[in-house]
């Protein structure tokens, strides 16, 4: 929920007008230019760790070793190297934040149209979508991983159940929106077909507050994955993620205190990359 | 006043009656069976099922429900499954800590947010604003665990001045009991404070670029009147509908700060129920927990219709 209210703000927008660059401006700001190196290094180096490492679980002796050159965020109560564990959790956690927030936005833009397209759904929607916000995001994850027993089912589970209500009130809004626009009813009355007028002129125009806001759920996401992972509640070590790297970190604190740098500097990372990316696309794409 | 509030109960009551039948329903889906669990490995079945009717679990769900909720109502949630203990003293225990806990962090975020979001709203640009600006977004990319993460390692291990783990009820010794609270309560605060500071700053430049201001600055108004009446006053509404949201926030982070602090609070209750599968205890935990989101969310609204008249009357949807 971080900056969910500076999206929320934006969407107020409807839609892109002139005046914003739009997808390409964005990636001239600085927040944007920063925020997409970022992103575009931690998932390289996500995707090739295999490529030069002998996987997550190779052992040795030389068990919590400070930070050097060999291991550059030391290794853990197994000899395993830190670093190398990161980014395998990365991997881990890129895969289910995608599938999670992208389930999210398909499932809650369809549930937003279909609230748009007909009053009763819409308020029947509206009614839903508070309950589900009612619930706080760890507790919410806390009754799933009860449910279907902790693990990456139940974190993905969560993580599209607590992202839906956000991305079906923006395609709500933004639909009720644009359709009573002007130029939707100039387009009826030059006779152009309804299909035509929505795939056209109605759908781009209210899939950008959308796309922006798929940025900071995917914030939200990985806060709520390491949120619960730390519990206990999400993956399970010896798997690797980064919720559950810091849940082994935390328990070996006072022991090794270096253990907890490499999994919370790679959250670090990734959340900000998201952050800026979700504020340089405020100010372009939805910019009034 | 006194409409608005009417108008806005049915929906609050709604939520929370739908939190109920869903806390109720949802950890009976899952797999496993207390009696079951409770009677262990060795019973019968005739053993099991006297466990079973002993607890009720034997009855509709619907009759259940009524009981449950019926006795919730009047603050009885019933007996934990695990401890055999009633999980309203369960929960007395445990409340204070995390109410000590949110209530500083509380505290910590209006004037951490509110100090941030001024110092760099009162100035138009500069080096003051631009390393707030730089704070606020890197302590937003941070869950409250992490910031705390990070200050364990700074200020209780690389500098150790502060305790890192347990607790001292302030009510039993306020002098060390602070010391413990200090750092898990700022770390929940620091991350919402971001997010209020950021708020009321770019309140603050909308508002500085109204045409009151200007005309203000015409009139010659001095530098500070202007902030501190034109532009701070027209800012502030935004900020109080965040603090609201922001903290319903801190209570969720607690339940990650707690376990990373070693604080036996509510959050560590709810995971402990959780591996427990004593879902009687998560039960009682949800439902206060979505009730005071809802409270929260009442008072903000209450709050904001009390400075903004055009809410109160009506005018949005």
């Amino acid at each position: 929920m971080s900056t969910g209210s500076t999206a929320r703000t934006g969407s107020t927008a409807q839609g892109s007008t002139p005046n914003g660059r739009g997808y390409r401006g964005a990636l001239r700001r600085p927040r944007g230019i920063v925020g997409a190196a970022v992103l575009v290094v931690l998932v390289a180096a996500a995707l090739l760790v295999p490529l030069f490492t002998a996987g997550y679980d190779a052992q040795s002796t030389d068990t919590f070793a400070a930070p050097g050159w060999e291991h550059p965020f030391g290794t853990d109560e197994l000899g395993r190297d830190i670093a190398v564990r990161t980014l395998y959790g990365l991997r881990v956690d890129l895969v289910l934040l995608s599938a999670g927030v992208l389930a999210a936005m398909v499932v809650g833009t369809l549930l937003g149209a279909a609230g748009a397209l007909s009053r009763t759904a819409g308020l029947a929607l509206q009614r839903v979508l508070d309950i589900v916000q009612g619930f706080p995001s760890l507790i919410l994850g806390m009754v799933i991983a009860l449910l279907l027993g902790p693990g990456i089912g139940a974190l993905t589970v969560s993580i599209a159940i607590f992202s839906l209500p956000g991305f079906a009130r923006l395609a709500r809004a933004g639909l009720l929106a644009q359709e009573r626009r002007d130029y939707v009813l100039a387009a009826q009355t030059l006779g152009i077909s309804r299909w035509r007028v929505l795939v056209r002129h109605i759908i781009p125009n209210t899939i950008d507050p959308i796309i922006v806001h798929t940025a900071i759920a995917m914030v939200v996401a990985i806060f709520l994955e390491t949120g619960l992972s730390v519990v206990g509640l999400g993956i399970q070590p010896p798997e690797p993620s980064l919720g559950s790297l810091l849940n082994s970190g935390v328990r070996f604190l006072s022991l090794s205190p270096a253990y907890v740098l490499g999994p919370a500097l790679a959250l670090l990372l990734l959340a900000l990359s998201f952050t800026l990316l979700s504020d340089a696309l405020n100010e372009e794409v939805l910019a009034k | 006043m006194i409409g608005y509030l009417i108008r806005r109960i049915p929906s609050a009551v709604l939520v929370l009656f739908a939190t109920s039948v869903l806390a109720f329903v949802l950890p009976r889906l899952a797999p496993g069976d207390p009696a079951t669990a409770l009677a262990g490995p060795e019973a019968t079945t005739v053993e099991i099922d006297a466990i079973r009717a002993d607890l009720g679990l034997d009855r509709p769900l619907l009759t259940q429900y009524l009981d449950w909720l019926g006795h919730a109502l009047r603050g009885d949630f019933a007996t934990s499954y695990v401890t055999g203990r009633p999980v309203v003293d369960l929960i007395a225990d445990r409340a204070g800590s995390t109410v000590q806990l949110a209530v500083l962090a509380g505290a910590l975020m209006v004037v951490l947010g509110l100090g941030l979001g001024l110092a760099a709203g009162a100035v138009g640009r500069g080096r003051v604003r631009t390393g707030i600006d730089v704070l606020c977004t890197v302590l937003l990319a941070m869950p409250a665990f992490l910031s705390g993460l990070l200050l364990v390692l700074l200020l209780g291990i690389a500098v150790p001045i502060l305790p890192v783990s347990g607790e001292v009820s302030l009510l039993d010794d306020p002098e060390i009991g602070i010391q413990y609270l200090i750092l898990p309560a700022l770390a929940l605060a620091l991350p919402q404070a971001a997010a209020v500071g950021r708020l009321l700053r770019s309140a603050m430049d909308q508002a500085r670029r109204e045409e009151y201001v200007r005309t203000a600055v015409a009139k010659g108004v001095p530098a500070r009147q202007i902030v501190v009446r034109h532009v701070l006053r027209n800012s502030l509404s935004s900020s109080l509908v965040t603090l609201g949201i922001r903290f319903g926030e801190i209570l969720g982070g607690a339940i990650v700060v707690e376990a990373v602090f070693a604080r036996s609070g509510l959050g560590e209750l709810a995971v402990t129920s959780v591996y427990q599968r004593d879902y009687v205890v998560l039960q009682a935990l949800t439902l206060i927990a979505v009730g005071i989101a809802v409270l929260t969310q009442l008072l903000t609204e209450i709050g904001l219709a009390a400075l903004d008249p055009r809410i109160r009357l009506g005018a949005t949807t």
